[in-house]
């Protein structure tokens, strides 16, 4: 029977935000994790209650987990199912750690197709996971394809080239040493890694583009406790979806909705008040608020017109440009905006300022006007030249920057030719999974292009 | 009329290097065998330069003796100048390489096909052959003799329609001064199997006397000969038996001379006469149809290609010890005889020189390799086996590796035992015949190390251990030396074991001598151990860290090489698969899961549909072929 050498791992649920969020895992490392994330013994069936902690040991969510031992599972393999809070960034870090902890992203199917080939599921069952299998990586080929026939497939292939050309240089005299070939120049090796290297890292900056194409504009809202954050997003959705409380304190947790203005879609991330003396449980809340803005792309500072706000924290107004923040002057229904406001708040910021009324909806047009003309200014850096790497490519680029820095100093420490194109020949393996795999054929096509072999 | 009226096993039909090994490994294997040779003087001729082994060919020789091939022992009785290439890199790629004396070289083949039992060797050459059914079961000579018998192994060479080009002069043959195999084509043609044309060149020979050798540049042997046989393991009556029927050593023995090689390069002279004579060229006047290879390029190549590079290098190879006839190598060409004279007299050291032979351009047919197995049987003719250059291939080495594996295959379809067939991981001479028949191949083909993906796994002196179970599954070892290679085995895995578990003042011995520092301890019993396993003990302790990392790929990629594809798998009736795909895999025939995902345009995708379909029809476990 067939083996699978490595564990997978999913995210099961849809994402978006819901009351749970399921991860699944399965492969021979299943119990491993359970041991190693959790400390227990793994129990089959049994769901228990547990601190999710990261590699680096911080507390990511409290979770509820269940084993399934071997033929008992869906896929017939020892699996795993964790179940955290509804919010995308946990089940993303979730991920991301399990990743960090030596699982594969599954592809697409690939649970079933497990499931199928431990005969889990009969023939007929089988049939009809073949055409999922079938029609999901099909599409999965058009979207890929759309992207290596434009920017990413021009850059992937410059990048391959450069590569291609390093190699053949360092086969050269790995293959021909009696040949008359010119005298090895390591220096130039050396410089075309490094410009490789540059090439990979530019398309792995890239990867944030990405996100914010498939996932929308991480926009923040941030403000003091009860400015109306909450009211405002339900507004902007046009729902209720934040709980809404004269409480200060109420969003603990992160409220996350997906509008569209125009052409543009925004992911809008409720946040914990910004209490300048914020109790224990707030303080958490707190802390997050400031890792989430820490990546956001647009921020939407809303300021109480009716009470004084304290100033915000040095490291997040840093952020704020004027391409980028929107300063809010909420609860001018009750009362009107002095003009000095933003100098008093947030000195030295040059934000656009639009005044609204959370609660009657006055000036929200506005609001929606200036959002949009934002997003269209962040629009440009993702236009039809930039690339926008998803994690796969992210995970391929990473790996093969992790060879070539290996190759790298390899050269510098003067080391075996052979182990040196060792390492080149990973980097062109995992650049080969986002654009197909590279042919040794074409690195021969360089090498007798650059070089007159044969005696 | 039939011969003998006997059924052989296995035929044989060729006499190179391919054709050798076939027999020797079939006979050897207890098959009743026939070789059939054009010309029996011509034996295991080396038709181009006067030297085996180099970079990955070296490594393959290996191979060869560690599968009970002839090339390797041949080469050490016969080479008469021996070099380790690649000596300042790692012991991964350096590979040995001999000049031999062309002559002992094939007498002593000869000699050691003569007295091989179950072997019998017959001069006539194959007109055609005999099919039934869909089966070949024998063939026809010129001298109206028929051969039968249960399969047939096909090694050309280039005498497949060979036609030879001298500038505008034409002649029929597959080398100069040899008959061409005319007929023989349309046997192939006629059952269906595909042929195309391959071009390849040699340069011209020249009189010793006549050159002057203190303007050029001398090339010794290496002090200390690296061989190409493993001597360590053999039982000393394997040893050299033709030598012991009495007949005198006769290329180098230890202790004695090696002869030299001489280097020179062209000049602005060579590259003017070269440029103004162009049109001349059978290559360049459009003559010659047939593709060459890339790595070989002729002089006008050189010229036209690289043509800033102000000179090339020659190496002038002696062919022997009893003769005074040297190889030009470097100087492969289709000129015409006369610029041809002009083209070497404008060379450093052969201003004077006499040419004994002209250099030529050959082309011949070949038969696509992708229409064979990985046994090298074909797909379209039941118990047809082909080896060597018919499979597009370049180089004796690449021949003779064939050579044996089709001979051992062609004796286990005989009997209807299971096919030898070596991984990507396990051999460049699995590389070599994956690449084959799952890539195929547009010029001639010839093995670089940068061909093997697990190169590093492919050091010369661990052929033995890497193909042990292969010669013990199939028999091609005698018992004592299998007994002699475990034996090294163990010590070699004993010494590993030590070298990571023992440490000195808290450090790891493996750790000391990967630092490459002193302090690495090298206890008594170690310096005891032979050369051979100590070499194999440290290149595996330095290496640790890389083979490794290559093992761990070779386990990811493994469960998908032994998932076998039924030969009755109708591709285009599986839903899911894309047409196109569908298509490719049905002329294909894909035999593993692991080769279905290496030919070009297979995603995947198509793997996991394949591999769902297979895996739940239980079909992945049966052995076919």
């Amino acid at each position: 029977m067939l083996r699978h050498i490595d564990t997978i791992a999913a995210l099961a649920t849809p994402v978006g935000t819901a009351a749970i969020a399921l991860v699944r895992i399965s492969g021979p490392e299943a119990a491993r994790l359970v041991r190693d994330i959790f400390g227990e013994t793994p129990v089959a069936r049994l769901a228990r209650h547990a601190d999710y902690r990261d590699v680096a040991g911080m507390l990511l969510d409290d979770v509820l987990f269940t084993f399934f031992a071997g033929t008992a599972s869906y896929t017939g393999e020892d699996s795993l199912e964790i179940s955290c809070h509804g919010n995308p960034y946990i089940a993303q870090r979730l991920l991301e750690d399990l990743l960090a902890r030596g699982c594969r992203s599954a592809g697409a199917g690939e649970f079933t197709q497990r499931a199928f080939l431990n005969g889990q599921m009969d023939l007929v069952q089988a049939e009809a996971v073949m055409d999922l299998i079938q029609a999901r990586s099909e599409r999965a080929l058009m979207a890929a394809n759309r992207q290596l026939r434009g920017a990413l497939g021009r850059q992937m292939t410059v990048l391959i080239d450069g590569l291609l050309l390093t190699l053949a240089r360092v086969e050269a005299y790995i293959d021909f040493p009696d040949e008359d070939l010119p005298l090895e120049d390591r220096a130039l090796v050396a410089e075309q890694i490094a410009d490789v290297l540059r090439g990979t890292d530019r398309l792995l900056a890239t990867s944030h583009y990405g996100e914010v194409l498939r996932h929308g504009i991480k926009t923040v809202i941030i403000g003091a406790p009860n400015a109306g954050k909450s009211s405002l997003l339900n507004r902007l959705v046009g729902r209720e979806r934040a709980i809404v409380s004269p409480e200060p304190g109420t969003t603990r947790d992160f409220i996350e909705e997906v509008i569209n203005l125009g052409p543009h879609c925004l992911r809008l991330i409720d946040t914990a008040g910004l209490n300048p003396t914020p109790g224990a449980v707030e303080k958490l809340g707190i802390g997050k608020t400031f890792e989430i803005a820490a990546e956001a792309d647009l921020f939407v500072v809303v300021v109480d017109v009716t009470s004084p706000t304290p100033l915000l924290d040095k490291v997040l107004s840093d952020r704020f440009t004027v391409a980028n923040t929107v300063v809010i002057f909420n609860k001018t229904d009750i009362r009107s905006p002095a003009t000095a406001m933003t100098e008093e708040f947030l000195p030295g910021l040059k934000a656009t300022v639009v005044s609204v009324s959370a609660k009657s909806g006055a000036g929200l047009e506005a609001l929606r006007m200036t959002l949009a003309e934002l997003a269209e200014g962040l629009a440009p850096a993702m236009g039809d030249d930039v690339v926008a790497i998803n994690a796969r490519h992210a995970r391929a680029l990473g790996q093969a920057r992790a060879d070539l820095a290996a190759a790298a100093q390899k050269l510098e420490a003067g080391e075996a030719a052979e182990l040196l194109a060792s390492d080149l020949r990973g980097a062109l393996v995992s650049l080969g999974e986002i654009s197909g795999k590279v042919d040794n054929e074409r690195m021969l096509d360089a090498l007798f292009a650059n070089f007159c072999i044969g005696k | 009329m039939i011969f003998n009226k006997i059924k052989f096993d296995v035929i044989v039909c060729g006499a190179g290097h391919a054709g050798a090994e076939a027999a020797l490994a079939a006979s050897r294997m207890g098959a009743s065998t026939l070789l059939l040779t054009g010309n029996i003087d011509t034996i295991a001729q080396m038709s181009c330069n006067p030297a085996i082994g180099g970079q990955a060919k070296g490594q393959m020789v290996r191979e060869i003796d560690a599968l009970g091939g002839e090339m390797a022992i041949n080469t050490d009785v016969t080479g008469i100048q021996f070099r380790l290439l690649n000596e300042s890199k790692g012991a991964a790629v350096q590979s040995p390489r001999a000049q031999c004396d062309k002559k002992a070289y094939q007498f002593r083949l000869k000699h050691t096909l003569e007295l091989q039992p179950n072997l019998q060797v017959f001069q006539a050459t194959v007109t055609s052959l005999i099919f039934e059914q869909g089966k070949v079961v024998g063939c026809r000579t010129n001298l109206d003799i028929e051969f039968y018998g249960r399969t047939v192994v096909v090694t050309t060479g280039t005498f497949l329609r060979g036609l030879m080009h001298i500038g505008q002069n034409k002649t029929e043959g597959g080398r100069l001064g040899d008959f061409s195999a005319k007929t023989l084509s349309a046997s192939f043609l006629e059952v269906g199997i595909e042929l195309q044309r391959l071009k390849t060149g040699t340069p011209p020979r020249l009189l010793g006397r006549s050159l002057d050798f203190t303007k050029m540049l001398e090339q010794k042997g290496d002090a200390h000969p690296t061989l190409f046989a493993f001597h360590d393991t053999r039982d000393p009556q394997d040893l050299f038996h033709v030598e012991q029927t009495g007949e005198r050593r006769l290329g180098w023995a230890p202790g004695g001379e090696q002869v030299s090689c001489w280097m020179t390069h062209t000049t602005a002279e060579t590259a003017d006469i070269v440029r103004r004579n162009l049109s001349k060229s059978a290559m360049y006047s459009g003559e010659i149809k047939g593709v060459g290879p890339r790595y070989c390029p002729s002089i006008e190549d050189k010229f036209v290609r690289f043509a800033d590079k102000p000179r090339h290098l020659l190496f002038i190879e002696p062919e022997g010890r009893t003769t005074n006839e040297y190889y030009v190598n470097g100087l492969s060409t289709s000129l015409p005889f006369d610029v041809q004279i002009d083209v070497v007299r404008s060379i450093p050291g052969l201003e004077k020189a006499q040419l004994l032979r002209p250099a030529y351009a050959v082309e011949y047919d070949f038969a696509p390799p992708t229409q064979l197995y990985p046994s090298l049987e074909s797909k379209r003719v039941e118990n047809l086996f082909f080896a060597g250059q018919i499979n597009g291939t370049s180089g004796y080495e690449e021949a003779a590796v064939q050579g044996l594996v089709a001979g051992v295959n062609a004796v286990q379809k005989a009997r209807g035992g299971a096919p030898l067939v070596m991984q990507r991981h396990e051999s460049y001479i699995g590389v070599l015949i994956d690449d084959l028949v799952t890539k195929g191949t547009t010029e001639p083909y010839r093995m670089f190390t940068s061909r093997a993906e697990h190169r590093l796994l492919f050091n010369h002196g661990s052929a033995e251990l890497r193909l042990l179970h292969h010669a013990t599954k199939h028999g091609l070892l005698s018992r004592s030396r299998i007994d002699r290679i475990k034996f090294k085995r163990d010590r070699v895995q004993h010494w590993m074991g030590i070298f990571e578990t023992k440490r000195s003042n808290g450090a790891l011995w493996g750790d000391l001598m990967r630092s490459g520092g002193a302090g690495v301890p090298t206890p008594h019993s170690f310096s005891d151990e032979t050369p051979e396993v100590r070499a194999e003990v440290v290149y595996n302790v330095i290496y640790q860290g890389y083979i490794d990392r290559e093992n761990r790929h070779v386990r990811k990629l493994s469960h998908i090489e032994k998932i076998r594809i039924p030969a009755d798998l109708d591709f285009l009736a599986i839903r899911g698969l894309r047409r196109e795909c569908a298509q490719k895999l049905a002329a294909f025939k894909p035999f593993t899961l692991g080769q279905a995902s290496r030919i070009s345009g297979i995603n995947p995708a198509d793997i996991s549909v394949l591999m769902v379909l297979i895996e739940s029809s239980g079909a992945g476990e049966s052995d076919q072929n």
